[in-house]
């Protein structure tokens, strides 16, 4: 069991989401960085979907009651006991431990995840949040968490190589979408000013939508509005103003805004992790490229997790001036 | 006239036109709802909306032009002789449940009672639902009893409120700010996440409105849960 200390931000206990209910309106939610969520799990040997607890920019601090194995992901300080820790690197936590996490240094969203992961009520299929609908709540100080039993052996001190740990320090960030399906809604240039501009990321976004601010979007005489139809994660709705919102893991899962692009799968955590006063910049790739993107980016995740499980070896190689890591099978 | 179309690299879009028609929209319930039968293993799920049916699915398994041949086999599904759902939703009119159906009756220059006997009278179709947990998009609302939105929306409308926006009317599943016009509050509850059926609506399901006293609500609403 754990004790939440403090909580000074939005903390959530999230995992990749809650699927299969979007057809009666219900969102998907899940955490808003996938890639660095699954991390998280991997490092103290979790599967891809144990709950994690999800916080907005400024990190809780956390008593352990019991021994526990935990990582912190995230570019943020981190002490145990008052000593500072590393991030992206599992640590065994016995009971009268205190974790402090502070707040990020880049990126918006950081994640805990603890050996076992966290006990939660699941509703529709999922732990994930989603606070609009009354499927769990918002975490504060206070709050007990009881962890998932787990064998600790094993788990602690493990480490992601720095290579592969994300990097979301970038002011302007390179999106790329898959343009549509409201294309017809849109003029030429409208299309171009999107595809040419640099957007900025307002303080009016939310686990919902980023909304974002920047050269406006001109639509055709169609307009902005449609016949209300889904609203997929990623989408970048364009309202009459011609400012463009990115839905995120929240959304609502139907909406009668224009959609001009979808951001790709892979490009997800990096819109998620960008602060407002941060820039996006959209590029236009086909279904096929952004497909085959997440197909690579899933390979390497999968033989990142072999190598925590012990099926495979991780080396460093130099390539190209550049420090590379590479994953040998184990037969 | 029936258009494929990316949603980005996870959804196909099978489009039928962009237009509000009851037919049309059987015939996304229909082929929606093949889909799902047959439920391929790429398939992560499927949402009906007015005119479209979003097909998502996973992308590590399957293509997205593979989807669009595996799907094209549906387009002529025939509608099942399961027979639609006519849900009656019990509502208490006016009062404190429904404080804004004075207005509805002033703006449209009928008495209370008219609005009553109007809303109540139709079978509102649930083409759709979406916006939020349980939330149904309802057509055929007859446009004697169109009334704008308020100009200034509520902060806190209490879950099963009935309300009018423009032409359109529905149902509030949730406590949520909300600018629709009042008229009246279902004890019933739209959204439960401990069931397994979460939501009262499912699309392609047909509504009736049935008046009752504020006495039947408290009966009912002591249950207070979804009525199966």
């Amino acid at each position: 069991m754990i004790d939440l200390l403090n909580v000074p931000s939005l903390l959530t206990i999230q995992d990749l989401g809650r699927f299969g209910y979007r057809k009666l309106g219900v969102s998907t939610s899940g955490v808003m960085d996938e890639v660095s969520a699954r991390l998280a799990n991997y490092i103290v040997g979790n599967p891809d979907n144990a709950p994690v607890l999800e916080f907005l920019l400024a990190g809780p601090t956390i008593l352990f009651n019991a021994s526990a194995v935990f990582a912190v992901a995230g570019d943020v300080e981190v002490k145990l006991n008052g000593v500072p820790i590393e991030l992206w690197r599992s640590y065994w936590a016995k009971r009268g431990d205190v974790l402090e996490v502070e707040t990020l240094r880049s990126g918006l969203y950081g994640y805990i995840a603890f050996a076992g992961g966290i006990k939660c009520e699941r509703l529709l299929g999922s732990c994930s949040t989603y606070t609009r609908a009354g499927l769990g709540r918002p975490l504060k100080a206070g709050d007990r968490l009881t962890l998932g039993y787990t064998l600790l052996t094993g788990k602690e001190g493990r480490v992601l190589p720095r290579e592969l740990k994300p990097d979301y320090s970038a002011k302007e960030k390179v999106i790329r979408v898959i343009p549509g399906p409201n294309l017809d809604h849109f003029t030429d240039e409208g299309i171009e000013t999107f595809l040419s501009g640099s957007y900025t990321v307002t303080p009016e976004s939310d686990r919902m939508g980023y909304r974002l601010d920047g050269p406006q979007i001109e639509h055709s005489e169609k307009g902005a509005d449609i016949v209300t139809d889904a609203v997929p994660i990623g989408s970048i709705q364009v309202p009459a103003n011609g400012k463009p919102i990115i839905m995120m893991a929240d959304c609502q899962t139907t909406g009668g805004y224009a959609k001009i692009g979808m951001v790709a799968r892979v490009d997800v955590p990096l819109v998620a992790q960008s602060r407002p006063g941060e820039r996006l910049r959209f590029k236009a790739v086909s279904v096929e490229e952004a497909q085959e993107l997440l197909r690579r980016r899933e390979r390497t995740m999968k033989a990142i997790r072999k190598a925590f499980e012990g099926e495979a070896r991780a080396y460093k190689v130099s390539a190209g001036g550049k420090e590379l890591v590479a994953f040998v099978e184990k037969d | 006239m029936v258009e494929f179309k990316p949603a980005g690299d996870s959804a196909l879009v099978i489009s039928f036109g962009e237009v509000i028609d009851e037919e049309i929209n059987e015939k996304v319930h229909v082929v929606a709802r093949a889909i799902e039968k047959a439920s391929p293993e790429w398939l992560v799920e499927v949402v009906p909306t007015y005119s479209t049916v979003y097909v998502y699915y996973d992308p590590l398994m399957v293509s997205y032009t593979e989807v669009v041949e595996a799907v094209k086999p549906f387009l002529s599904a025939e509608p099942d002789d399961e027979k639609s759902r006519i849900v009656e939703i019990p509502t208490v009119y006016g009062g404190d449940f429904g404080p804004d159906i004075e207005f509805v009756a002033q703006y449209n220059g009928l008495s209370v009672d008219d609005v009553i006997e109007i809303h109540s009278r139709q079978f509102y179709r649930v083409y759709m639902l979406g916006f939020t947990p349980g939330f149904a998009y309802l057509g055929g609302m007859d446009e004697r009893i169109a009334t704008p939105r308020l100009e200034k929306p509520r902060l806190k409308v209490p879950a099963g409120s009935v309300g009018i926006a423009g032409k359109q009317t529905g149902i509030y599943p949730l406590e949520s700010p909300g600018g629709w016009r009042l008229i009246g509050r279902t004890p019933l509850k739209l959204f439960d996440p401990r069931k397994d059926s979460p939501t009262l609506l499912q699309p392609g399901d047909y509504v009736k409105f049935v008046p009752i006293s504020e006495e039947e609500f408290w009966e009912l609403y002591s249950g207070g849960m979804i009525n199966d």
